[in-house]
């Protein structure tokens, strides 16, 4: 019995931490039909600004909403500087579909690079600000930390504040125009453009608070060629497109799932499916439910 | 027309194989083999300076590169300077190869180093056929015990015990310490991990509970709590680690959120506090009461003559880098190629300092605390393991308060404690 | 002439290639089989994405599949090395059939992610069962090269000789394929596939034709590779290489094979570029071990911004551009 709820906190924690990343992809996606590879990257860098913020300000707390803002203008830019032009000269055709891939590859592997030339190639650390000790019941330790606890909160928050700004305000319905139909919103006045640009700021921003938080709620080490930033892409990937790909609440219900799946795997089965399982998963979406737990069912030939 | 030509080509295909067999059947001259002169070695490493696997490993050829400077400082190996080429080769067996053939190829150097990786290792000794070329490849950094196998791999020498000699001395130790304990087992699901299962079985150890993992999976968020709840539900009182350090952080930082408390023992790969300690200084003080094992000095041990010398070399060529693990490896890596190359004489070649290791390699001062087993038949390196215990500084502590060495081979050979005693290093640390 | 009969120039480009073998050194040569291996790879990429409209991020894992076949049926049946690149072609393209069913339900973003996936989980594999040799891999190894051919005639001329005569064999094949009726019905369902339906095309089965295609070349790719390192293990097919190879792709244009070259050769030569430049300079090591990274991904950057379609293509239609004017 502990044992399973034990497994249950551990794939929910697991899961919140993918959810930031999938929340990232997904706003990435909506503004502009495109899936951020380089969301890792962005992260990472994120991350590493970051631990100079620490560093600098010795607190935490200051540190992981600047390095967002930071997080979030950087991804801006990347918007403005590539995906625009990108989006100019490639809209129809075989290449529509390879370039924007390839390109945030590309920015993945630049980023990547300039993180190695001016931190080096060595692991650097930074501290949790809260405890990593899991909450006590009586004699028993739960696999839920403070630490845990606050992961899970930045996504309730993220997903509350998000889901506030895209249902309640006229930003947000300018958001879900422009995705549904860019030509109808610019029609309709709704300047398309900086639309776009706020929905990738907003990514940038999530995926800097996925970068951070993943980083200090795990071994608090990163280096340039971090595999929890690889994996971290690839499962959150996963659980946004199991989750839909279209909407933040499927996305957040992915990563749970998958974070649950393969702690139960883990636990009950062996740790060497991890990969396979995930794999499979995502096939088994794909092909039973293509549009996803939560997502309409012409999304996925878009 | 084309007879003649035929006969012609006929005749010079013969003339050519019998100047090639004599050429072959003739001591091989310092003049004919490629990066060497009177006045310089050139020597060559491919690593992993970027990717995956590069933190810490980075680290090894600037550690070679200063001890290699240190002797050239003193005069060099027999008046030749020594200079390392050092490719990066991420880790990808097909960039290895790659890099090697430059290295061979281009920049024509006399001996390969410190080659990482046991897929690499093998991918770049096969197809850059080192054996028929005769390159030696010295001191390859890999526990795969095939590589010691002077048959299979002629020109290829290890340095590092291999897997399943640690899982041997480690079984005997488990069985001579903790008989009457619930043993548990943590071990990466690959040829590493399956060694370590052949050394165990053979020392006829059972764990009540073994959890594999996917070489990888360590690095999710969910891995390590697995691990531990796992544990807890099977009250194991011994644990043992056999996996890489990133495992090994996972699983002690996990098992102290968790508040469990179990008797570990580390093995050598992923039980280096130095390693840990570059990777989250925090996760240090957990390791403390840990058992781990080694062949070299503890690179904390400054009252150690080698550490001592090889920290001083150290602070003095890279001052940003801290002393680790890898630091040691490397610069003892680089220690035994010199002592290698010295023993050969100032007419070295390739074949010559083959032969060098086989025949007087057991011999060659060197500063791990076990014995060299290097032989015409058999090309291990260091062939046994100390015990000892972390402190809370995170430093190996031999137990008993001095270094007892265990030996084995990667066979079915018994585990003996030995009574090879390290000779005294050799004057400023340069061998002789 | 040569437009007209690609034969004599395939036939021409590959004496020079036979002759230019003799000319150069060892190292040169090892670089052209890797030159002429990429080449298929990346053919087999632009066929797939140029000419079907799908994408694949995981086509490293296809490469996989045809070495490991490769290897398992020399070391375990002794196998003939010809009819090991024919087993590794069959099992690949097996293997991209069964991801064709499932991809051809899938577009774009779907599809380049699934296949990311797949290039992730698919060397655990090779992991869970002994056979396939673990970490370590296989040795696979065709021999030396044939007496006949002389006493100086080194292994990496032998491997040269092969994958140059793949890879001419291949693309000319390839040429033709796209010529036929399937090219054009690819190139059909690549263009809009619900016109392409109503044109009476069955657009789910031409995709997974051409998948299935694709992944053979991709496994002729993957022994000719496991060839040049003379093993296969897991981590001889990492994302990486998955990576490299759609670089290469959109290096050489993905919408024409004319290009591939181009994108096979960058991708050999940028490092070794990079090598000679840094060993140059005293430079630190943060820098020597950053700047082929770099460079490759600056030189993604610039040509997804300014030549999507690839140089030849840009080349083809700044001409037409003139001659319309």
């Amino acid at each position: 019995m502990v044992q399973f709820i034990n497994m249950l906190l551990i794939g929910i924690g697991a899961g919140s931490i993918y959810a930031l990343m999938a929340i990232a992809m997904v706003l990435v996606w909506r503004s502009t039909r495109v899936i951020n590879f380089a969301q890792a990257g962005m992260a990472l860098l994120s991350t590493y600004i970051g631990f100079e913020l620490v560093q600098k300000t010795g607190n935490f707390w200051i540190a992981l909403p600047l390095a967002m803002i930071l997080g979030a203008l950087f991804s801006a830019l990347v918007e403005i500087l590539l995906i625009r032009t990108l989006i100019k000269h490639s809209t129809s055709g075989p290449v529509a579909g390879i370039v924007p891939i390839i390109a945030t590859l590309g920015l993945l592997g630049f980023i990547r690079a300039m993180i190695g030339f001016i931190w080096g190639n060595q692991d650097i650390q930074i501290q949790p600000p809260l405890s990593k000790v899991g909450f006590k019941f009586g004699e028993e330790t739960i696999s839920l930390s403070p630490m845990n606890l606050l992961v899970l909160l930045s996504v309730l928050a993220m997903v509350l504040v998000l889901g506030f700004i895209f249902q309640k305000t006229s930003l947000g319905l300018s958001l879900r125009a422009s995705a549904y139909s860019p030509e109808i919103a610019q029609l309709a006045g709704i300047r398309v453009g900086a639309i776009r640009t706020i929905g990738w700021a907003i990514a940038g921003a999530a995926g800097a608070a996925a970068g951070l938080l993943q980083t200090v709620n795990g071994t608090g080490a990163v280096s340039p060629d971090s595999l929890e930033f690889s994996l971290l892409l690839t499962f959150g990937f996963i659980a946004a497109v199991i989750g839909g790909l279209e909407s933040l609440p499927g996305a957040v219900l992915g990563a749970v799932v998958l974070g649950l799946v393969l702690a139960a795997v883990q636990i009950y089965i062996s740790g060497t499916l991890v990969f396979i399982v995930a794999f499979a998963l995502l096939l088994l979406v794909l092909l039973v439910r293509p549009q996803g737990f939560i997502g309409t069912k012409a999304g996925r030939r878009a | 027309m084309i007879r003649t030509n035929r006969r012609k080509l006929a005749l010079t295909s013969a003339v050519l194989a019998v100047a090639a067999m004599t050429a072959s059947s003739l001591p091989a001259q310092a003049a004919s083999d490629p990066g060497v002169t009177s006045t310089s070695i050139k020597l060559g490493i491919t690593v992993p300076m970027t990717g995956i696997a590069s933190p810490g490993y980075n680290k090894i050829p600037g550690a070679m590169k200063a001890y290699f400077d240190y002797v050239n400082a003193n005069g060099g190996v027999n008046g030749r300077k020594i200079t390392l080429v050092i490719k990066d080769d991420q880790y990808i067996p097909t960039t290895a190869v790659a890099k090697a053939n430059e290295l061979i190829l281009k920049d024509k150097v006399f001996a390969l180093v410190g080659t990482l990786g046991t897929a690499s290792t093998k991918a770049i000794s096969a197809s850059t056929q080192l054996a028929k070329r005769g390159i030696p490849s010295l001191f390859v950094n890999t526990g795969f015990s095939g590589f010691a196998d002077a048959k299979a791999y002629p020109t290829t020498f290890s340095i590092l015990p291999s897997y399943q000699m640690e899982a041997k001395i480690m079984g005997k130790f488990l069985k001579d310490k903790y008989a009457d304990k619930k043993l548990a087992l943590i071990y990466q699901d690959d040829d590493f991990g399956r060694d370590a299962l052949a050394g165990f079985k053979q020392a006829g150890i059972t764990f009540t509970t073994a959890i594999p993992y996917a070489s990888g999976s360590q690095s999710l968020p969910a891995t390590g709590a697995g691990w531990i709840s796992k544990l807890k539900a099977a009250g194991t009182d011994v644990t043992v680690l056999f996996g890489v350090s990133s495992a090994s952080t996972a699983a002690l930082a996990n098992a102290y959120a968790a508040g469990y408390k179990t008797q570990w023992v580390l093995g050598s790969v992923g039980g280096d506090a130095t390693t840990i300690a570059a990777t989250n200084k925090a996760y240090v003080p957990l390791l403390y009461g840990a058992k781990g094992f080694s062949f070299a000095p503890a690179p904390t041990d400054a009252t150690d003559e080698y550490i001592k010398l090889f920290q001083s070399i150290y602070a003095s060529a890279q001052p940003t880098q801290t002393f680790d693990n890898n630091v040691v490896a490397g610069m003892s890596n680089a220690f035994l190629a010199v002592q290698a190359l010295q023993a050969t004489g100032s007419n070295l070649t390739r074949a010559g300092l083959i032969k060098t290791i086989e025949t007087k390699g057991a011999t060659f001062a060197s500063p791990f605390l076990t014995p060299l087993g290097y032989s015409a038949s058999s090309h291990v390196g260091a062939t046994g393991y100390w015990i000892g215990t972390y402190d809370p500084t995170g430093a190996l502590k031999p137990d008993g308060g001095k270094y007892t060495v265990y030996t084995t081979d990667s066979g079915n050979g018994p585990v003996v404690e030995s009574s090879y005693k390290r000779p005294a290093m050799p004057a400023k640390g340069l061998p002789n | 002439m040569l437009k007209k009969h690609p034969l004599i120039g395939f036939t021409l480009f590959g004496i020079l290639l036979f002759l230019l073998s003799n000319r150069v050194d060892e190292l040169r040569v090892f670089q052209g089989a890797t030159v002429a291996i990429y080449v298929i790879a990346i053919a087999s990429i632009i066929l797939l994405t140029g000419y079907s409209g799908q994408v694949s991020l995981g086509h490293g894992a296809l490469l996989a599949i045809g070495g490991y076949a490769a290897a398992l049926a020399r070391n375990h049946w002794g196998a003939p090395v010809w009819l090991t690149f024919v087993i590794a072609v069959l099992a690949a393209a097996l293997g991209g059939y069964l991801l064709g069913l499932a991809a051809a339900r899938l577009s774009g973003p779907y599809l380049a992610g699934t296949t990311l996936a797949l290039a992730i989980g698919l060397p655990s594999i090779a992991n869970q069962f002994p056979i396939f040799g673990g970490e370590q891999g296989l040795l696979y190894d065709i021999g030396m090269p044939p007496a006949s051919l002389g006493e100086d005639f080194t292994q990496y001329k032998w491997y040269f000789w092969i994958a140059s005569l793949a890879a001419l064999l291949a693309i000319y094949w390839l040429r033709n394929v796209m010529a036929s009726r399937y090219g054009r019905n690819w190139k059909a369902v690549r263009g809009n596939d619900v016109a392409a339906e109503l044109a009476g095309i069955n657009v789910g089965r031409n995709k997974v034709l051409a998948f299935t295609v694709s992944a053979g070349l991709a496994g002729l790719a993957g022994a000719l590779l496991a060839m040049t390192i003379s093993t296969v293990s897991p981590g001889a097919f990492p994302l990486a290489l998955s990576f490299s190879l759609a670089t290469g792709a959109v290096l050489s244009g993905v919408t024409t094979l004319g290009g591939v070259m181009i994108g096979a050769v960058t991708l050999v030569a940028i490092p070794e570029i990079v090598d000679t430049v840094v060993s140059r300079f005293e430079s630190s090591d943060a820098v020597a071990n950053n700047l082929p990274g770099l460079l490759v991904s600056t030189l993604l950057i610039l040509t997804v911004l300014f030549v999507p379609n690839g140089p030849v293509e840009q080349l083809r239609a700044r001409r037409e551009h003139r001659v319309n004017k």
